[in-house]
């Protein structure tokens, strides 16, 4: 296991055409990254899981398991299938709860150069701000990523994440109970982001994460029944890169506050293909399940592509180049 | 736990649907317990994302260890029992000798573990019941029990006379074996409870205790015929799974307890439960 070979945080100064050292540190609502390669909510437990596996320090930061005001059980089984290129989940959120969370998880976090954001989820805006005012107790906590956005679970965040006004209202009150920066996690099911882009930005939000997983659903033709217990479920992997990609482009270019991208990064290049597209960091989910080193892989390889190129990664961020076009945005069949 | 890009030594077909995979990595070979699993991984394709978490059938020792093997004795080689059942498994019954795959392992909670090793002393004989492929996670159980003096013996039932692979591995470890199949090729016809639940009438002034592994509705029968006799029951259990790490939470199934505690991991607190752990009547039994 590697053990913290480089500090990513360097002078960054192009000091002679061969000792150009490459700065991808990122800062994201006033918070300062090492890297912007993160771990996405849901997919990399609370982290202690993958110290076996990786070096944690290498990671900018690692986006804990939905938090709940009150532990949550979860779905009934079957909660996963997987899809071409992808997979279909319904887990329904399980977890330890919020004041679990900060005497069982959060201190093993603290310990690592990593930063620690911690996903928040709730059924009711009073649940939202309750849950935060758990958190905020907790030392450590490096920012706060609001669910509005969860496809599985019964009148949950899918509500929030699906209708403006509610945004609008869940956002602004969980702002005003955040000690930490909030991040709000928006929903792909819509049919505009920069409606909910331009929503959790008018409310206070300090960064966007985008996306959460699509709705989707698979059949057992012998049974004829569904594959998940929950009927539908989210889908995730490399099959819904495109999707998340254009929506990261599109809200990235109707608001100002930062945008976080995932949505289906397993490799360097789909991460670089999101800071073009205008991601100021990046989340990798389902590749952590199949394979647990991509993060760290991910790191290395941004690092090799701004030494290739001479650039920081804040020159790549947003530097997408859109030829100019009668029609600008065409749907591009 | 080793997350590790290891080389194929041999993917033989049993018959039927049955592979046996042999794959090398001397250190989840050595540190590997009985009952524990790994995840496959078929590398460069994306239509199968996901690992396959499959049990650690047998270890074996490199044939050829060569002079500067430390430790000749010492297990290199993971086999994995397998039956085609689905995309995944028909890509893996391709694999060739000298293909790579990848493999994290070794994993989970085996049968030998805590509380569990205290019920095999008190036990007259360690029942296995094995239904079909379930048979995977019994043998490396079976050999440690062996090795240490246990009296044992296999109930084993399938469809047909080819479900019932492994019986050969089995035999020198065992007492004795009572097959079962549904279509009557082979030992009795019908399922496994039926020669289980008459040698358990017939000896109930013996203690036993029995290690299952089998699809669930074979599991739930073995379970009610351990408690009718009263005899502690240990199961394998098998699921979906995501990362075989904990953190995906795909793999839970319902025992017994509420809030967050309502659902466990089949790949981190599982595959081995007490039976009366599980909940049997959940909604989500197949």
């Amino acid at each position: 296991m590697a053990k913290g070979k480089r500090q990513s945080s360097n002078d960054g100064q192009v000091s002679g055409a061969d000792q150009f050292i490459p700065r991808i540190d990122t800062e994201v609502a006033g918070v300062r990254f090492q890297n912007p390669v993160w771990t996405a909510s849901g997919t990399f437990g609370y982290g202690k899981e993958f110290s076996h596996l990786i070096d944690l320090n290498e990671l900018g930061a690692i986006v804990v398991k939905g938090i709940s005001p009150e532990p949550m059980e979860g779905n009934p089984s079957p909660r996963i299938y997987e899809t071409e290129s992808g997979m279909l989940n319904a887990i329904g959120l399980q977890n330890v709860g919020a004041r679990r969370f900060l005497t069982e998880k959060l201190p093993f976090l603290r310990t690592l150069r990593a930063q620690c954001i911690v996903n928040v989820f709730a059924y009711s805006t009073e649940d939202y701000v309750r849950c935060l005012e758990i958190l905020n107790e907790g030392e450590g906590i490096a920012a706060y990523e609001l669910n509005i956005s969860c496809p599985n679970t019964r009148c949950g965040g899918i509500v929030y994440g699906s209708d403006p006004k509610l945004t609008e209202e869940v956002v602004a009150a969980s702002k005003k109970a955040a000690r930490y920066p909030l991040f709000v996690k928006l929903s792909p099911n819509v049919t505009d982001i920069t409606v909910f882009a331009r929503a959790a930005e008018a409310a206070g939000a300090d960064a966007l994460s985008l996306v959460n997983t699509l709705v989707g659903m698979a059949i057992d033709i012998e049974t004829r029944r569904p594959r998940l217990w929950n009927v539908t479920g989210g889908l995730s992997g490399p099959s819904i890169k495109p999707v998340a990609l254009r929506m990261v482009y599109q809200a990235a270019r109707a608001v100002r506050i930062p945008i976080v991208g995932l949505g289906g990064i397993s490799t360097t290049e789909d991460a670089l293909e999101f800071f073009i597209a205008g991601a100021r960091a990046v989340q990798v989910g389902t590749a952590n399940f199949y394979d647990p080193g991509t993060s760290v892989r991910l790191v290395q390889g941004l690092r090799d592509y701004c030494q290739k190129k001479r650039l920081h990664l804040s020159q790549i961020i947003g530097s997408l180049e859109v030829p100019e076009r009668p029609t600008p945005m065409g749907s591009g069949n | 736990m080793f997350d590790e890009i290891v080389a194929v030594t041999g993917n033989r077909h049993l018959g039927g649907s049955h592979f046996l995979l042999s794959v090398e990595s001397p250190r989840q070979a050595q540190a590997a317990r009985p009952g524990q699993f790994a995840m496959l991984r078929i590398l460069g394709r994306s239509d199968v994302l996901l690992r396959r978490p499959m049990s650690i059938y047998n270890l074996k020792a490199k044939n050829s260890g060569g002079k500067n093997d430390p430790n000749p004795a010492a297990p290199q080689i993971l086999e994995f029992l397998y039956k085609v059942v689905g995309h995944g498994t028909r890509l893996m019954s391709t694999l060739k000798r000298g293909d790579q795959i990848g493999l994290l392992g070794p994993l989970g909670h085996g049968f030998f573990e805590e509380d569990y090793l205290p019920q095999a002393h008190q036990a007259n004989e360690i029942l296995h019941v094995a239904g079909g492929i379930g048979i995977a996670a019994l043998l490396l159980p079976a050999k440690r029990l062996a090795e240490a003096g246990f009296r044992q013996r296999l109930f084993f039932g399938g469809r047909s006379k080819a479900d019932l692979v492994g019986v050969e591995d089995f035999r020198p470890l065992v007492r004795g074996m009572l097959m079962a199949t549904e279509d009557g090729s082979a030992g009795y016809r019908g399922f496994v409870t039926r020669p289980l639940e008459e040698y358990l009438e017939r000896h109930t002034n013996q203690k036993y205790l029995l290690m299952v592994c089998g699809p669930w509705a074979m599991l739930r029968a073995c379970v009610e015929l351990a408690k009718k006799y009263g005899h502690p029951c240990l199961v394998s259990m098998e699921n979906r799974m995501g990362c075989g790490l904990g953190v995906c939470l795909g793999c839970c199934i319902r025992v017994q307890g509420s809030g967050h505690e309502a659902y466990q991991r089949v790949c981190t607190e599982g595959p081995v439960f007490w039976a009366e752990k599980i909940v049997w009547d959940a909604a989500d039994g197949k």
